[in-house]
């Protein structure tokens, strides 16, 4: 099941959050719309996880040897 | 006279959750407009202008108007030096965000029709979103 991970830290008002579950660029969305709400982050990483693509093989065709 | 401080590094984007955490805060008299007029605490009118605005008079008694002008990126504080220093022990903007972060947090919970479980851990609020 994704989840949504939000860090606030009252001492300076920071908030951290971290999507977890979604592989691919499909936790985009996610990180739109809090965009959409938050402005524009200090800092954004990629996790390994984000670098998955779920479903998306890469297929490999040989040349028929002549 | 206190001088007042612009805070451009901390926007506010949504509007309807920045009422939300300005309310969280106590200050349910905000006074919406086009460039309104900022006035000390002893009724001095200054330069700066802001689109939301809370009147001194529900801030405290030695306080001066609380601003918060919009631009592209969303709403910026505009705070005296001496409201900043003294509202909420001089933790007020790290309140508002905190408020403010809350309530992006339940936005974001509603919208993805998820389930959301809050803990505290020592100083941090950690808030787990499953949906």
């Amino acid at each position: 099941m994704p989840e949504i991970i939000f860090t606030i830290d009252p001492t300076a008002g920071k908030l951290e959050m971290h999507v977890v579950g979604i592989a691919g660029p499909a936790c985009e969305d996610i990180a739109k719309l809090a965009k959409q709400l938050l402005g524009a982050p200090a800092q954004e990483e990629q996790t390994a996880e984000y670098r998955l693509r779920p479903g998306i093989r890469p297929v490999i065709r040989r040349k028929a040897n002549p | 006279m206190s001088k007042y401080l612009t805070y451009p590094d901390m926007v506010f984007t949504d509007r309807r959750l920045l009422l939300a955490a300005l309310a969280d805060l106590g200050y349910r008299d905000v006074e919406e407009g086009e460039a309104l007029s900022l006035y000390g605490y002893q009724g001095d009118r200054r330069p700066e202008t802001a689109e939301l605005v809370v009147r001194r008079q529900f801030v405290g008694a030695a306080s001066n108007d609380l601003g918060f002008a919009r631009t592209p990126q969303g709403y910026v504080p505009i705070i005296s030096e001496y409201d900043h220093r003294t509202l909420h022990d001089g933790r007020f903007l790290a309140a508002l965000r905190t408020s403010y972060a809350e309530h992006v947090v339940d936005a974001v919970t509603q919208r993805l029709h998820g389930m959301a479980r809050r803990t505290v851990d020592g100083n941090v609020i950690k808030i787990t979103v499953r949906y």
